[in-house]
């Protein structure tokens, strides 16, 4: 079949049609040279957006027989959309269409009728150098597998399984150590709001227990794991024996590891020893428990290491408070002094909370400064007045850290760290509990400091990610406009496999070249750039679309 | 039991955004209203957002377009709910749409009609910094880009000038109707989202800082306006007069705590985001933050903290925040307030930033009334303990996500959404 290219140019009312020429535009682009051995179709319509003008270019693309479309227009960010439809209901391939923007890039912009009419030809005469150039392309369907894979057994990766297991879907809850609970589990009381309390951490358990649909490995950590969403294959192994492993098929991972507390002996202003009566915030809730020996005089230090880390651990405030209050209940002779440099309550419930702490009769001092040897305390207050303090216990808020793991599991997931350290998020702001891998999510302390109720809504919000985009029974299609590489031209360096930021590359040793992963591929051309062979190329965006495109705009 | 397909979520921030995009695809269809005539929410009040400076009209713009083309998905802007009927699974609602006047689907947002309009109006969404006519969109680059009618300005339908279409003469796509009325729409829902949102305390009764009082005392939502290029001055930073330039502006930390007892959470990180905007835009400007506590829960906040407070603003402690005291001198702004050994001292600026509290949106106690569900003592949406979910209200079927249910972040009002998503999705399904 011989080429037939359509051109449609849409007058969006008053908007491209009183600031550039249109009888002039169709006549010149009717009568292109370089396009006089092609059949062309070129038209107008007031409003090609429109019911009528849908319908319009509809008939038009079946009546002629089009083999490609040009829209000029508006921006495609308005109506892209709109006409890639049109071709789906007819026979075109959408790939062999192409908008060009004559409303923002030219009507809009160019007060001289005559100027701005030569730049509408000038650019439709571009996305007709490219149209002809663009190449039909297919969208494939893949099964997906909905079962989730969740690493750490802790309050968030409980929550998760208990929120996506069902009878169509299994959940792996896979934990390094001995039993379920992670740090929640050491915890005496949980922060008392809304009077919740620590039996909600056995009730999980005892749920998790009787789920069927949920399949517990302790003493276990993830070996290894490559695929995508809907799709991955893992290994797990026995933490005290690598050999004994154990293959799982699952669509998503929710990555639940935790978190760590920051080793305040590391410290330069702490000089302290592991005989010193000074204990970080989750050993005391321990000995708490076990009824130790009662001391006289206590300090409780905020932000220990945060300067180091570089961040507010934001659960901290709170915490500590909650240990004061918990040291004036079990003895009221107890003197608790609070050290603290700004106070973080940034829940709506915090404030009455701090209210009550302080009317148990704690002390509280705002420091700019505090040294730390054994149980002596040297600190300078916010008015600069220094003091001593000698006590007979320390307690000290240290920063929460990233886990020992976690750079082994981002490398295995294909996941970015931040430069905390920390799991970075596909997008802080508007995409917080994904991650660049479609298909895995983040969620609780690996993601960054957070407190139980915050750990287990992001672990609600994984479950609401999964739930969504991983339906039982529904396929997956994945991008089409992904990169491929020619295994003619691939010289097998490997510089594609650094500059993937998806993991989408991988090298297959047989043939000695390199290898696109399409269903992982985003299509963003990071490899095409590196490629010094020049062996790779973007499909919709290949050198000569691009090329054809550029060299008419431009001359 | 069979439920309703449909969704109905309240409020199109990006709380309300994020919800409607995740079940529209997983097949879901969503009714999403909106009470104003634009959707989005407060993010795109904002010129840019912290920490990154990301531009929040292009983080939000795509996901606005996304919405406003999902076929899953009905957004009703100018409307609210009325009433409310019926169990989880199988709602009843009754929404008023506000009539528009203006076509959506005729109408391009050339914008041809707003100048031939001869009323002038107060624009209460540019917190009153400018004027709009009775024909207007809030803001350039609203959306959907369709101006809507004050009809109790508009002359022709108060009915003090019967004569006057010059809207609708002036519009070539016939897309203006001055014969609508509002209508009364019902739909059925299987579960309800409620994520209306926060406003800003009103701080003029806090008589001591001369808000309403001195032209030179902002509130911070009036700066962010007035730093944004779609603003009421396209971003200069000129102050009421149209004329001066500050040279130096104090940002006043923690306005309205005392009085709503609790942290509003994101004002310590709106406030340096502000000293950072003050000095990238007016490099000689003495800026001052005076705080009593900072406040920065999230890993990624400190760091830009740091880096305002060694480049773009010097930060002053107050040992109290209810004793500061703003008076007028000479067109100067004196500020008295309580330093770190609790004795007075003074600063004299030109500007001053109050960064005042979130509160619940005006009218949640009524939508409250009208779905049946509690509110805690600072009347937000109150939520079910956490191991129920704090996204679950005392009324089954319907949730909450964003501010609605306390004052939060971006980030933490997605994820607070994403997570009642996991609800909606589970009663749904089951």
């Amino acid at each position: 079949m011989s080429d037939k290219i359509g051109i449609y140019v849409c007058e969006c009312g008053p908007n491209i049609a009183s600031k550039v020429d249109i009888d002039k535009i169709l006549e010149e682009v009717s009568n292109l040279e370089d396009f006089k051995d092609v059949e062309l179709v070129v038209k107008n319509h007031k409003l090609l957006c429109s019911v009528d003008g849908k319908k319009f270019l509809e008939n038009e693309i079946n009546e002629n027989n089009l083999t490609h479309l040009v829209c000029a227009a508006c921006s495609p960010r308005d109506h892209d959309t709109t006409f890639i439809n049109v071709c789906k209901k007819t026979e075109l391939n959408p790939y062999m269409y192409q908008m060009v923007n004559i409303r923002e890039q030219c009507a809009w912009i160019i007060p001289d009728k005559e100027e701005a009419t030569e730049k509408a030809i000038r650019i439709i005469h571009a996305g007709m150098d490219r149209v002809l150039y663009q190449q039909p392309l297919e969208e494939k369907q893949l099964d997906s597998n909905p079962d989730v894979l969740i690493i750490g057994g802790g309050i968030a990766g409980m929550e998760a399984a208990l929120k996506l297991a069902s009878k169509d879907r299994m959940v792996f809850l896979i934990e390094k150590t001995d039993e379920l609970g992670g740090k929640s589990a050491k915890l005496n009381q949980l922060l008392p709001r809304q009077g919740v309390n620590l039996n909600i951490l056995h009730q999980k358990l005892s749920n998790i227990k009787s789920n069927k649909y949920i399949k517990v490995f302790i003493n276990t950590e993830l070996a290894s794991i490559i695929g995508f969403l809907g799709n991955f294959e893992i290994v797990i192994k026995d933490v005290n024996d690598s050999e004994n492993t154990t293959e799982l098929l699952a669509g998503a991972v929710v990555v639940a590891t935790g978190f760590e507390l920051l080793d305040a002996t590391t410290l330069n202003k702490y000089k302290i020893s592991k005989d010193d009566e000074v204990y970080n915030a989750l050993e005391i809730e321990e000995m708490i428990s076990k009824n130790g020996k009662e001391p006289q005089k206590v300090a409780v230090i905020h932000c220990v290491g945060r300067s180091e880390v570089g961040y507010c651990s934001k659960t901290c405030c709170n915490y500590l408070l909650k240990i004061s209050k918990m040291l004036k209940e079990q003895s009221s002779k107890i003197e608790v002094v609070e050290l603290f440099k700004h106070l973080c309550l940034p829940n709506k419930q915090d404030e009455a909370f701090f209210k009550q702490v302080k009317d148990k009769d704690v002390k509280f001092i705002r420091i700019k400064d505090v040294n730390v040897s054994g149980t002596s305390i040297e600190l300078t207050d916010i008015s600069d007045a220094k003091q001593k303090l000698d006590v007979d216990m320390i307690i000290l808020g240290t920063a929460m850290i990233p886990t020992k793991e976690t750079k082994y599991l981002a490398e295995e997931l294909k996941v970015e760290l931040d430069e905390m350290g920390f799991y970075q998020e596909a997008h802080l702001k508007i995409n917080p509990i994904s991650t660049n891998t479609d298909g895995v999510f983040v969620v609780g302390g690996a993601h960054g400091p957070t407190g139980i109720s915050e750990s287990m809504l992001q672990a609600q919000a994984a479950a609401g990610k999964i739930l969504t985009q991983l339906i039982p029974g529904q396929k997956i299609i994945p991008e089409v406009k992904v990169s491929e590489i020619l295994e003619a031209y691939c010289t097998g360096c490997k510089t594609c496999l650094d500059v993937c930021g998806f993991g989408a590359i991988y090298f297959d040793e047989d043939k000695g070249i390199s290898v696109v992963n399409e269903a992982i591929c985003r299509g963003c051309g990071n490899c095409v750039g590196s490629c010094p062979s020049g062996s790779i190329r973007t499909r919709h965006f290949t050198n000569p679309q691009l090329y054809q495109e550029v060299k008419e705009a431009l001359r | 039991m069979e439920h309703s397909e449909n969704v109905l979520i309240i409020g199109s921030g990006v709380a309300g955004m994020e919800a409607s995009l995740m079940l529209s695809k997983a097949g879901k269809k969503v009714t999403l209203v909106e009470k104003l005539s634009l959707i989005g929410g407060k993010t795109i009040k904002n010129e840019e957002t912290y920490p990154n400076m990301d531009c929040s009209t292009c983080l939000v713009a795509p996901i606005q377009q996304e919405i406003l083309q999902d076929g899953n998905i009905t957004v009703l802007t100018s409307s609210q709910v009325t009433a409310v009927s019926g169990d989880a699974g199988d709602f009843t609602v009754k929404i008023n749409k506000k009539a528009g006047y203006v076509d959506l689907v005729a109408c391009l947002g050339c914008g041809m009609c707003y100048p031939v309009c001869p009323v002038e109006l107060i624009n209460e969404w540019e917190e009153n910094l400018t004027n709009k006519k009775a024909i207007y969109v809030p803001c350039a680059g609203a959306l959907p880009n369709v101006p809507v009618i004050d009809a109790e300005k508009c002359l022709h339908l108060n009915g003090t000038d019967k004569e006057c279409n010059k809207c609708v003469e002036a519009c070539m796509f016939g897309a203006i109707n001055l014969d609508g009325s509002d209508e009364s729409l019902e739909i059925n829902a299987g579960a309800i989202l409620v994520a209306t949102g926060y406003d800003m305390m009103d701080i003029s009764t806090i008589t001591d800082l001369g808000y309403g009082k001195y032209p030179g005392v902002y509130t911070a939502m009036e700066f962010e306006r007035l730093f944004a290029a779609n603003g009421p001055t396209e971003g200069a930073l000129v102050m009421r007069d149209g004329e001066k330039i500050p040279s130096s502006v104090a940002i006043i930390h923690c306005v309205g705590r005392s009085q709503s007892h609790y942290c509003s959470s994101v004002c310590c990180m709106a406030s340096a985001k502000h000293a950072h905007f003050l000095h990238h835009k007016l490099k000689d400007a003495k800026i001052y933050n005076i705080y009593s506590d900072i406040c920065l829960p999230d890993k990624t906040y400190q760091k830009f903290y740091e880096d305002v407070k060694a480049h773009s603003s010097q930060f002053i402690y107050q040992s109290d925040r209810d004793r500061m005291k703003i008076t007028e001198k000479n067109g100067k702004l004196k500020i008295e307030y309580l330093d770190a050994k609790e004795k007075t001292a003074s600063l004299d600026v030109d500007m001053v930033i109050l960064a005042n509290a979130l509160r619940p949106a005006i009218g949640s106690d009524e939508l409250g009334k009208i779905l049946g569900i509690n509110h805690d003592k600072f009347g937000f949406v109150e939520a079910q303990p956490f191991n129920i979910g704090t996204v679950v209200t005392s009324k089954s079927g319907v949730f909450v996500a964003g501010c609605a249910e306390g004052p939060k972040d971006i980030q933490s009002s997605v994820i607070q959404s994403e997570a009642a998503v996991a609800e909606i999705m589970s009663l749904l399904n089951s």
